[in-house]
């Protein structure tokens, strides 16, 4: 049975660049992203001392009380594919619990379900299909399930969320697959030929009028900055201030010089899309993007798109990730327009094991959920 | 003379008939009594369904004693509910192709492919009745088990829900979870098969699971779903007026008050006065049950023949093929010949004749 001891960021690092992939929200550079939060890097041994799994815990306070959430968003780092998952978990739990954590939240980056583009699509079609979980998927893996069967054997509880997103990471996301099945990279026509034809119509749009991709520096954040406060305000949401994404940069590129891009779309000089892509080892993120509102006719969007998936192919990357979709198919619902975009780059769309609880402390648990319905989530 | 089951027959049909519609994939269950139509007329009528072009293909009966009563009658696929054991010896080869087992446990399965390598098989999850199935983790085993095993055909998982207390949607969800994870090889899409769902539920379960077939297992709500088209009659075989302290019967009762003694058909080899536990769990219920069993001491007991809508109380505990009711003064007097209504427990209860008109 493996052990668990916290390490440094530094093990914590070197553990993670011998996998193919991690989530980036597991990196020990992310817990200075999120630095309103203690945070600690742990490490599972094996008997023989050998490096076996690693988390980035985030320690959430209750407010006025000396007990914390333990949050491994996306996380821990472990082997899913065990069927004795107790012997990661139970070390893990009993070690956050010294620490103070009333309850402990984790996020199996374990795949349940996919569907196919075809599928989404004819689901947003069809008034009857309401949520994605009523299409019948592609696949259903067992690894999921065996993943999903002993948490509930375990006593974790799903942090089930229905149509919107939920507080926490977001279960449901859309990906492209860049590898075929076999292994071998799939080339860049493969990956056009696979986007709708609004898609590919757009990408050579913007080409055709000059629109400019390239990567940039630090200095031009506050570029991207000031056009994702533009996008918020005209697409109503919260903006991050400006020293959040100077955080991630600097973290981020800490860690390894992949790990945070930022791309600008340039039409005659005017600075049309912006993005951040983020990518650790084999897995590659869309993560932040910001367009105007002028010229949207020169496709800036879909062409700093283009560029990053190019990029991500060219990386030798398994996937590139559009990240959350909620489960909603209504064609009524606000948020299917997303869908609608992402759906256009021919990916799929994938369910994750999603969030899971486990309470260690039943009435501060009890409180906390009370507390989360009150805020809104 | 007789203790009869009268079916309003084209209004029974058009209700099986509605209900193979409403529930395409329908496994319709033929046990015990046959919910007092028998094994054999349910078989023939599951036939019927089957020729008549609704979706049945298979018949499910409890025990594999019960199979030589259907397997003439109906001639496609038979399931038995109680899970196989090893002592249970396997049918002729030409019934075996017909026949699946319902398996609950890993060593079982083993043993039966050992016997068998090409039975059909349901595999059966433990659910939170806590009677017959495998955990989770067993049904994985079994997985591992059948993928060594190709000549072994796996029908699908089985669930036997508890009555309706809330939802069972979740619990589903988990254990098809539970099934997906134990990667059971499957010829064509899985299936999952169920009892007790309600139609919404079973609506729903079919959308989740548009990538499994659904199987409703369905008694009680297919043969005794319209009361309406059932009805329950004894013959009256002798009157006899007594005065307040005439003794009569068995055991020399003696008369409460002056009234009439019925002589009627229908006795404890039947099923009818014998006490049967009732799914009722009300306080209220559970009291009564105790009351009329101390009743029994002291005097008359309720009956469950009634006379003109009035439910009477027996004379005397019944006998096996007769019982003697107490008709109190006042009341019309049946003849004999005379038809009377009892209210009886379907499942619990042999008739001597079933009558479906048509």
């Amino acid at each position: 049975m493996p052990s668990v001891r916290p390490i440094s960021p530094t093990e914590h690092r070197e553990f993670l660049a011998s996998l193919p992939s991690a989530s980036f929200l597991q990196t020990p550079g992310w817990a200075q992203v999120k630095s309103e939060w203690r945070s600690e890097s742990l490490g599972w041994f094996d008997d023989d001392g050998a490096r076996a799994g690693a988390a980035l815990v985030l320690y959430r306070k209750l407010p006025r009380l000396n007990r914390y959430l333990a949050y491994l968003p996306e996380g821990p780092v472990i082997d899913w594919g065990s069927d004795d998952l107790a012997a990661w978990l139970t070390p893990m739990v009993a070690h956050l619990k010294r620490q103070g954590a009333f309850a402990v939240r984790i996020g199996p980056p374990v795949v349940t379900r996919r569907w196919s583009t075809a599928q989404v699509k004819e689901g947003i079609a069809d008034p009857d299909v309401r949520l994605l979980g009523q299409i019948p998927p592609a696949e259903r893996t067992p690894a999921g399930a065996r993943v999903v069967a002993q948490l509930h054997e375990l006593g974790w509880r799903h942090q089930g969320v229905e149509g919107g997103f939920a507080a926490g990471q977001p279960q449901f996301v859309f990906q492209i697959p860049l590898r075929h099945p076999d292994g071998a990279q799939r080339t860049e026509d493969e990956v056009l030929k696979g986007m709708n034809q609004l898609w590919r119509r757009n990408i050579k749009k913007a080409a055709k009028e000059g629109v400019e991709v390239v990567r940039g520096g630090r200095e031009d954040l506050k570029a991207f900055h000031d056009l994702y406060v533009h996008t918020a305000e005209r697409d109503h949401f919260t903006p991050r201030p400006l020293r959040y994404f100077e955080t991630m940069y600097d973290a981020l590129r800490a860690d390894a010089p992949e790990r945070f891009t930022l791309w600008l779309a340039r039409h005659d000089g005017d600075l049309v899309a912006s993005t951040i892509a983020i990518r650790v080892g084999e897995h590659a993120w869309y993560s932040y993007g910001a367009s105007s509102t002028e010229k949207r006719e020169v496709r800036g969007s879909n062409a700093v798109q283009w560029a990053m998936i190019r990029d991500a192919i060219d990386a030798g990357a398994a996937v590139y990730d559009l990240r959350g979709i909620t489960e909603t198919l209504d064609a009524d619902d606000p948020h299917v327009g997303l869908i609608q975009f992402k759906v256009g780059t021919g990916g799929e769309a994938v369910e994750h094991a999603g969030e899971w609880d486990l309470p260690l402390n039943r009435p501060l648990y009890k409180a906390f959920e009370v507390y989360l319905a009150r805020r809104g989530g | 003379m007789s203790l009869t089951l009268t079916v309003d027959g084209p209004r029974w049909r058009a209700h099986l008939e509605a209900v193979a519609d409403a529930q395409p994939g329908i496994v319709p269950v033929a046990k015990g009594n046959g919910y007092g139509f028998t094994l054999g007329r349910l078989a023939r009528r599951t036939q019927w369904l089957a020729d008549r072009g609704h979706d049945v293909r298979t018949l499910a009966v409890g025990t594999y004693d019960e199979l030589p009563e259907v397997a003439q009658r109906w001639h496609g696929d038979l399931l038995v509910l109680t899970p196989w054991r090893p002592w249970v010896p396997l049918p002729d080869p030409a019934l075996a192709k017909r026949l699946v087992h319902t398996v609950s446990r890993l060593a079982d399965l083993r043993d039966l492919l050992h016997a068998d390598p090409t039975a059909r098989v349901v595999l059966e999850r433990m659910t939170s009745m806590l009677r017959h199935g495998m955990a989770a983790r067993e049904l994985w085993e079994a997985g591992d088990l059948l993928r060594k095993h190709p000549g072994a055909r796996v029908e699908g998982l089985a669930l036997h829900l508890p009555l309706g207390q809330g939802t069972h949607l979740g619990e589903v969800t988990r254990l098809v979870n539970d099934y997906v994870a134990a990667e059971i090889p499957a010829r064509g899409r899985p299936e999952v098969w169920v009892s007790h769902l309600t139609d919404d539920e079973l609506a729903t379960l079919r959308r989740q699971y548009a990538d499994f077939t659904v199987r409703p297992r369905i008694g009680t709500a297919l043969w005794l779903g319209d009361r309406g088209a059932l009805r329950v009659t004894a013959t009256v075989l002798d009157v006899h007026p007594v005065e307040r302290g005439e003794a009569f019967g068995y055991r020399g009762r003696t008369a409460p008050k002056s009234g009439h003694v019925l002589v009627v058909s229908g006795g404890t080899a039947h099923g009818i006065g014998l006490e049967a536990p009732t799914g009722e769990q009300s306080i209220r219920a559970r009291a009564a049950t105790l009351a009329r069993g101390g009743l029994d001491a002291v005097g008359f007991v309720r009956s469950p023949y009634a006379i003109d809508g009035k439910q009477r109380l027996f004379a005397e505990p019944p006998h096996m093929q007769a019982s003697m009711l107490f008709l109190p003064h006042g009341a019309r007097v049946p003849e004999v010949g005379e038809e009377v209504d009892v209210r009886v427990r379907y499942t619990a209860t042999g008739f001597d004749r079933v009558v479906v008109t048509d």
